[in-house]
């Protein structure tokens, strides 16, 4: 015990420099902004930092109140629950079938890799190209082989599947990458155990393959969720919102209140964000507890 | 012990604030305002446009030729954005002091940004710079006045106009010469040019904007910006939305969903035989060999109208005065004879000074006296109004995108937006 605490300060200040880089980084770009913007959503303020004043709680009152802030709301919950399964579902199934080294399988998980590296703007404004149903290649091959045209993105019933569809294919090969990591980690000599013992290869997944990668699902499936709830790039690159606000989600408001529609008003966008901030804190919260829980169940 | 570990944090703590003190100290320096040093004698002004289309390269080449000739040692920086970048940067910048010296935007933008005191009080332009301000027509000039004090000056003013494909009215057995002059004539026009299996369409509406020429033009209106007042829940109003919902839903006449650019590119490709939109359509059209003619918004019971918009220069607040002094020149360059009648001519925009209206090359360009007729008709929608976009996007654009779309009922669009209005005017006390 006592040569412990000896032994600790040394490796904290060493701990601290090390930290330091981020620290300031983490500081200067997360923690001041958080503040701010706790502080922001309490006062009358718009973009141009005129006649700032206290508004208490008013924002928070008329958030509550607000249509848009429902449905953005319901939009962004509706997106984190179907691409972060669609996502990871994706990736395990795929991720099954390239687990394995050889030429073959390394080529497929680059490509599976490509959309992950591309920015999310540059493969918006591709799709919706390629969707565009007076324009695009796709509705023209719908019309080829005799099916009506489509519009994706503009029907307002199909426009929030078809972002969840190209959210996942976009980010599945990052997952996928995760998953084939850690299914590559379990040791072989499990899986012939196994064989000894005579299990089918159902059995095999199911008891040796999922306990091995449960870890590194549930990372997955929470840092997936986290990011599904700030969706904001795909939506403001290829429906603004739109139809109808169908895919206006919760940062696409903050946005369009702080940013986009005059009188500016950072007050009340900065209580938008706080609200998605405690959203975001408690669904991490309890999907760590539950995946993790599980998570230690399956290992014991 | 613990002292070595408070050291280590505040060696931290000091660290981080001296970066952000770092931070801060390069935003002090750039607040001796970017544009206007002083080099050699030259007078820089740093100049933000929306420019973005082919207009945009006629814009240059006349700054440019300014930069080359002008007598007065200024220099012109001109950086031209998207109109949402500008909106985004603009307040930030006067805020923060790094504002550039002249801005080039909509008429629309100007009270907003007066009444949160961001442009400056040009009041003395026509006097300093020596222009004659009765040269040009009072509803243009009108539009960059705040409270009886100037605020810009104009650049453009136009109208919305309707454009009709020549080409796609002869096919459909209709006179190539003969625009629609009423709403009916409109609607039987866009039904006769509909052809769904060659993806053409008759009419072309897209969503995200508002269609006052529709709306005024039965005797019906959106608000009263003098008195704040909520006027859209009429009988006119209710029966425009009716009409305009069964051309969309029912008869089809216009590609479902779609945006102006969207829009704006199939009437390029010759797939939309009217369209309503501003000057700046033509040189596209030109460049595609489109057969078109130019007409102003038809009739309803109540008249003709047409939304009125246009752009002009401000000065962003916080500008010295020898900057300012150095804007001044460029404006009153513009507003010369000259620069005004190019700009006229290269980008078909009517024209509104006294003296250019009386130019015989003006009176006998085709399009431009086309289009200096259809710009009659033009009336103020919110302009110098400081809600007007938040109404657009709260209550316009929503309503015409659910009548257009048929995602509700006229009545039920019109009865939300009423109260979606009455929230937008209440929030402004």
């Amino acid at each position: 015990m006592k040569r412990k605490k000896k032994y600790q300060p040394h490796n904290q200040k060493a701990a601290y420099l090390f930290i330091l880089p981020s620290m300031v980084i983490l500081t200067v770009f997360v923690f001041i902004p958080l503040i701010a913007s706790l502080v922001i959503s309490l006062l009358n303020m718009n973009i141009f930092m005129n006649d700032i004043s206290f508004a208490g709680l008013a924002n928070f009152r008329k958030l509550f109140s607000d249509s848009r802030v429902s449905n953005a709301t319901l939009n962004t919950v509706v997106f984190s629950l179907f691409q972060v399964p669609l996502q990871v579902g994706l990736a395990l199934l795929l991720s099954m079938y390239v687990a394995k080294n050889n030429k073959y399988t390394k080529m497929l998980r680059s490509i599976y890799y490509l959309p992950f590296v591309c920015s999310m703007t540059a493969i918006g404004i591709v799709w919706s190209m390629l969707l565009d149903p007076n324009l695009g290649l796709v509705p023209y091959w719908l019309k080829q082989i005799g099916l009506e045209s489509i519009s994706f993105l503009k029907d307002p019933s199909l426009a929030m599947p078809t972002v969840i569809v190209i959210t996942a294919w976009k980010g599945f090969g990052y997952t996928l990458t995760l998953i084939t990591a850690a299914v590559l980690n379990i040791s072989p000599s499990l899986y012939e155990a196994a064989d000894i013992d005579g299990a089918s290869a159902w059995t095999k997944f199911t008891h040796i393959t999922i306990p091995g990668i449960f870890p590194t699902i549930s990372f997955c499936i929470v840092t997936t969720t986290i990011s599904s709830l700030q969706v904001f790039d795909q939506t403001y690159v290829m429906t603004q919102g739109g139809p109808l606000y169908k895919t206006e989600t919760l940062v696409q408001y903050i946005y369009d209140r702080g940013f986009q529609t005059a009188p500016y008003d950072l007050g009340y966008a900065s209580a938008i964000s706080v609200y998605l901030f405690a959203i975001i804190a408690v669904v991490t919260f309890v999907l760590r507890k539950v995946v993790l829980n599980k998570g230690e169940e399956s290992d014991a | 012990m613990k002292r070595k570990m408070a050291i280590s944090l505040m060696l931290t703590a000091v660290i981080c604030s001296s970066t952000l003190l770092g931070g801060c100290s390069s935003g002090t320096s750039g607040e001796t305002k970017s544009g206007s040093g002083e080099q050699n004698g030259k007078i820089e002004l740093e100049f933000w446009n929306v420019f973005t289309g082919s207009d945009g390269d006629i814009l240059k080449e006349i700054v440019n030729n300014y930069n080359e000739t002008n007598t007065d040692n200024i220099q012109i920086n001109m950086d031209i954005m998207p109109n949402d970048t500008l909106q985004q940067k603009l307040p930030a910048a006067i805020a923060t002091n790094t504002a550039p010296d002249l801005v080039l935007f909509g008429v629309e933008n100007i009270a907003p940004y007066v009444a949160n005191d961001s442009l400056e009080d040009i009041s003395d332009f026509w006097e300093t710079a020596d222009v004659d301000e009765s040269n040009f027509l009072d509803n243009v000039v009108e539009l960059s006045y705040v409270d009886g004090k100037l605020y810009g000056t104009p650049m453009q003013y136009n109208v919305s106009y309707l454009y009709w494909n020549k080409d796609l009215f002869e096919a459909a057995g209709l006179d190539p010469e003969t625009p629609p002059a009423t709403l009916d004539e409109l609607a039987d026009f866009a039904e006769k040019c509909t052809d769904a299996s060659k993806n053409q369409y008759g009419l072309a509406l897209p969503v995200q904007t508002t269609y006052m020429q529709f709306l005024w033009a039965n005797g019906g209106d959106a608000d009263d910006p003098e008195t704040g007042t909520n006027l859209l829940d009429s009988e006119e109003n209710l029966a425009t939305l009716q009409w305009l919902q069964d051309l969309a839903v029912n008869k089809k006449v216009t590609p479902v969903n779609s945006t102006g650019s969207d829009c704006d590119a199939m009437l390029q490709a010759g797939q939309i035989a009217m369209y309503f939109s501003g000057p700046w359509q033509i040189n596209g059209l030109r460049e595609q060999g489109i057969n078109f003619g130019i007409a102003p918004c038809p009739a309803g019971t109540d008249g003709a109208y047409s939304p009125a918009g246009g752009c002009s220069y401000v000065i962003p607040k916080g500008t010295d005065q020898e900057t300012k002094e150095a804007a001044y020149k460029f404006m009153k360059y513009w507003l010369s004879d000259e620069v005004l009648k190019e700009w006229s001519q290269k980008n078909g925009f009517p024209v509104w000074s006294e003296t250019l209206m009386e130019d015989p090359e003006i009176q006998n360009d085709e399009v431009l006296s086309a289009i200096s007729e259809a710009t009659q008709i033009g009336r103020s929608y919110n302009l110098g109004y400081s809600l007007a976009s938040q109404i657009d996007n709260d209550v316009m654009f929503p309503m015409f995108e659910k009548v257009l779309t048929g995602a509700a009922s006229p009545e039920d669009a019109l009865k939300e937006a009423s109260a979606a209005m009455d929230t937008v005017l209440a929030g402004s006390n």
